[in-house]
């Protein structure tokens, strides 16, 4: 035992402290600095195009300030081409699908984790099998479905096909097995039904799991091409994206205003991501561990 | 009583939870492999009563100079996008795993990229990559380099893809190896260091082996992404200029809904397929034998 | 092979919160020394900096005369066993030994003898090939102690290695541990939570709780002079019996129980007594009113605990809080240990005798002992 002062002894401990965080300038910064940089550039170059004047766009060297900020050009996009239109009806589809997702899949991931039923290792192979083939092979014959149901150039081909996914039921199985069955049983034997053990007691301890689903869906969703422009026709029927292609079809050379339009198809993404990192995170992650 | 114990068994409610979300992916998953399958095997517009014409079109395949074309560029852009994305994101990642100020900051960075769209990143590096206005071009000419044709130009044109797609993509791999990272256990490393590996010995004999599970999932998930690029063609460059950078997506696609030759376009959909089946199995019995798993 | 010596080595986090506490203790060449305590005392972060895996946020550790301020774990010539292990589960059992030589690129030959050598003491001949993974328990504990001995390191450290091991095996590899310290005579930090353990394998033992050191001593030194209370009542199972008590006019009262004693003026006490201190045979001695509540036999002997009149003192080092018992009034818990052929039934009330010359007192307020008790002690 000593008796040293206490202040004596905080002072000391606040001096060695500072001597380690020097330490947090790292070379690694070196490193880091760089890359972030490349990361950003596009996006941070796209903002400042988009509130510039087209004067401005025509520059070289580039103008990398702009003079002044051009807000509406902005509205100028809202009014050149339907561009409300697109959002609507990409949040009705995108909203569509992930509730679809989030219910369907959570009900057949709950039986294929929980139920023994007859064909259940069969199915769940074959649901398993969907996820290996290539969007290319099945897009020609798809079409061809969705046309006979008379869904094309209809929000409805986009949603109906998409209602129930195999990675949304893969991952919901595999996450609703890592629970402990004793809550289940203990549910039932207090007289549960099954469909009651999923919506009262397995349901409301998944949240994680449902959430990194509808945030991964979403991205997808909202962020599809291909599939939108096989089976959407008119423009007042088109999702964000086919509807950005159609705009830079169309005003190509006035970047400003296409950088706006830009800039606002990515804000319902990019506001997700940034509320809901963690879960955007953990669905990658969870894909990887899959492989 | 009996009819009771049915309708509870848990046959019936097992069938009845997964039946809406097996029947969608029956019409749409499973009868649309097979379907194609069949159409391959005909001649058809998907208008007229198709024609069956047995392996004609995949016989045609080999003998058809802008499918070798594709091919031959989707090889190209795979052998180019798949190591500089793993490896760079291997890099980042390691970057990243450390408790540096602001590493936040950084991560969020390098992950933003990945949300955002195909098109929109096309778009953003139309702008970025102008022959004439784009910022691209500028900084080169700062550091004494040319100014570029990008998307435009035919030797560079699939190489502008493969590094915006890297751009778009990288941030994938680091969470992906961020995860892995971050599960090496820390008695490992510190076991390591007391046995007297210096940093490179730590990375080159403990982290790399540690990693060859994310390593190999990363690059057969890159592959087969990589095979099936098509949204950046079709948007930038429509597989120009001239057929520079036309690879096996796009072409089908054009075969299927521009020229009415699908049943072709579904031959060579079930070719790709076959190619990147194999190819899996390539990489994973090559992992096999040289991934280390944790049990 | 070098002395180790902690030169007032202070480790605090976020300022007030002390893990170490300005420890200073110099272990000589060669020693086995043991650092003991429950969780949280601080010995596995007096380990970690003495492996450089932690910096001291004041004070110093020299290695053979070396201050290692700023000296990072590859170059300190230390070797560490790990409570898990830490072994390299993707290299196999032979790799995973030669990992620190090659690191230090020791020639192979030199890799190879030196491995074999190890793996020859440790019987581990047949599994060089394996992986960890196919291990049993025991087995990657003897690798984590063989990776250790081949690096003929100066000083070996190790962070409870037997905690993970079935309680026979445990008793068997203290037995490994202390042959080959025998042999290799190499000097030795072993760090662990079981007292037992400590008393059988160090040769000195330090007491630590709350990041201080409460006594340094040989394993009968600190059972039989324990400095404070919280040593006597950590050190000892079943733990010494602890009542509160007073000193006036010559002798110490406690409860019911009254013993004469020489000097001391008058004072608040806690009387310790070890449970093997008392005894049914009460003549001559000072007694005590015992009820007996529950019997444990084990063979030779029989551990009965029950209560007496007074109250308890806590030394610091109980597990857990004591457990409220059916028991009338205020009376203080005490367990004794008799030979089995007197065993007591439950509900019994029964005189015991306890040794005067066996008996501890400590100062109320402080909990240091008082010199004059103990008499066994003082002997």
């Amino acid at each position: 035992m000593t008796d040293r002062p206490i202040a004596a002894t905080a002072h000391e401990v606040e001096h060695v402290r500072k001597r380690e965080r020097r330490f947090l300038f790292s070379p690694w910064h070196l490193v880091l600095i760089p890359i972030a940089i490349a990361m950003l550039i596009p996006l941070v170059w796209m903002l400042v195009t988009s509130v510039q004047t087209l004067n401005e766009t025509r520059q070289y060297p580039p103008t990398l300030v702009p003079h002044s900020i051009q807000w509406h050009n902005y509205s100028d996009v809202l009014r050149l081409a339907p561009f409300g239109r697109w959002f609507l009806n990409t949040t009705i589809v995108t909203v569509t699908v992930v509730i679809g997702n989030l219910l369907f899949c959570s009900l057949a991931g709950y039986a294929f984790a929980r139920i023994k039923f007859f064909g259940r290792e069969v199915v769940f192979v074959l649901v398993l099998a969907t996820l290996m083939i290539p969007f290319q092979v099945v897009m020609i014959p798809t079409f061809l479905i969705v046309r006979r149901l008379g869904l094309i150039d209809t929000l409805g081909a986009l949603i109906v096909p998409n209602l129930a996914g195999a990675f949304g039921i893969f991952l919901l199985r595999q996450f609703f097995r890592t629970l402990p069955v004793e809550l289940e049983e203990a549910a039932r034997i207090d007289g549960a039904s099954r469909i009651g053990v999923l919506f009262k007691i397995v349901l409301p301890l998944s949240g994680p799991a449902l959430a990194t689903l509808a945030v991964i869906t979403f991205l997808w969703t909202w962020n599809d091409f291909l599939w939108p422009l096989i089976t959407i026709y008119s423009p007042s029927n088109y999702t964000l994206q086919l509807g950005l292609t159609t705009f830079q079809g169309a005003h190509a050379t006035i970047t400003n205003l296409l950088m706006a339009a830009n800039v606002m198809s990515m804000i319902p993404v990019l506001l997700l991501f940034f509320v809901a990192q963690r879960y955007f995170i953990r669905g990658i992650a969870t894909t990887g561990l899959k492989g | 009583m009996q009819a009771r114990k049915v309708l509870q068994s848990d046959h019936v409610t097992g069938w009845a939870l997964a039946f809406p979300a097996v029947f969608l992916i029956v019409i749409f998953g499973i009868v649309p492999i097979i379907w194609s399958a069949i159409l391959s095997f005909q001649r058809t517009n998907l208008i007229a009563p198709p024609v069956w014409v047995g392996l004609e079109n995949y016989r045609a395949l080999p003998k058809d100079p802008l499918f070798k074309t594709s091919v031959a560029h989707s090889i190209v852009y795979t052998v180019l996008f798949v190591p500089v994305s793993v490896a760079g994101g291997l890099f980042t990642a390691v970057a990243l795993n450390r408790k540096i100020r602001g590493v936040r900051f950084y991560r969020t960075a390098v992950f933003v990229p990945v949300v955002v769209s195909t098109i929109a990143t096309a778009i953003m590096f139309l702008w970025l990559f102008d022959p004439n206005f784009g910022l691209a071009n500028w900084l080169l000419g700062k550091v004494g380099l040319g100014p570029y044709g990008f998307f435009d130009s035919v030797n560079g044109a699939l190489y502008s893809i493969v590094g915006m797609t890297v751009w778009g993509w990288i941030g994938f791999d680091v969470i992906i190896y961020l995860a892995a990272l971050q599960g090496i256990p820390q008695e490992l490393v510190e076991a390591a260091e007391i046995d007297g590996a210096g940093k490179w010995g730590l990375f080159r004999s403990v982290t790399v082996p540690l990693l060859g599970p994310a390593t190999l999932f990363l690059v057969v998930w890159s592959t087969i992404n990589a095979l099936q690029l098509f949204d950046e063609v079709y948007f930038l460059t429509h597989g120009g200029p001239g057929t520079a950078t036309y690879v096996v997506v796009f072409y089908l696609y054009n075969l299927a809904f521009s020229q009415g030759i699908a049943g072709y376009a579904a031959a060579m959909a079930y070719v790709l397929f076959a190619a990147i089946l194999a190819l899996t199995v390539v990489q994973l019995l090559i992992g096999k034998r040289t991934v280390y798993y944790a049990s | 092979m070098a002395d180790i010596t902690f030169d007032h080595v202070t480790k605090a986090f976020s300022g007030t919160v002390f893990a170490l506490d300005d420890l200073t203790l110099h272990v000589p060449d060669g020693e086995f020394l043991i650092l003991v305590g429950p969780s949280g005392c601080g010995k596995t972060t007096a380990l970690r900096i003495v492996a450089g895996l932690e910096r001291p946020t004041m004070g110093e550790v020299r290695i053979g005369d070396l201050s290692m301020n700023g000296v990072s774990p590859r170059d300190r010539d230390i070797a560490m066993v790990f409570q898990n292990y830490a072994l390299y589960p993707h290299m196999t059992v032979f790799r995973n030994l030669a990992f620190g030589l090659k690191e230090r690129r020791t020639p192979k030959d030199e890799i190879k003898r030196r491995v074999g050598e190890v793996s020859a003491m440790l019987g581990l001949d047949e599994l060089l090939k394996r992986r960890p993974a196919q291990l049993s328990g025991g087995q990657r504990q003897r690798v984590a102690m063989g990776r250790a001995l081949v690096r003929e390191p100066k000083a070996f450290l190790m962070d409870e290695p037997l905690s993970n091991l079935d309680a026979k095996l445990r008793v068997q590899m203290r037995a490994e541990l202390k042959r080959i310290h025998q042999q290799l005579g190499i000097t030795t930090i072993y760090v662990t939570h079981d007292q037992v353990e400590a008393m059988t394998l160090g040769e000195r033992v330090v007491v630590m709780s709350a990041g201080k050191a409460q006594q340094i001593g040989t394993p009968q030194e600190v059972y039989r002079k324990p400095a404070n209370l919280f040593v006597a009542g950590f050190i000892g199972s079943p733990s010494m019996n602890l009542l509160r008590g007073s000193v006036s006019g010559g002798r110490v009262v406690a409860g019911d129980l009254t013993i004469p004693h020489g000097d001391v003026g008058t004072q608040d006490v806690v009387v310790g007594i070890r449970p093997e201190c008392f005894t049914p045979s009460t003549d001559g001695r000072p007694t005590v009113e015992f009820q007996v509540d529950v019997v444990e036999p084990l063979g030779e002997q029989v551990v009965v605990h029950g209560s007496v009149a007074g109250s308890n003192a806590q030394s610091g080092a109980e597990e857990f809080e004591e457990l409220p018992m059916a028991v009338e009034g205020s009376r203080a818990l005490v367990t004794a240990v008799f030979e089995s052929a007197r065993e007591p039934s439950p509900g019994d009330r029964m005189r015991l005798g306890v040794m005067p010359e066996r008996i501890y007192l400590f100062d109320a307020h402080t909990g240091d002992v008082i010199e004059s008790s103990g008499g066994w002690a003082s002997s």
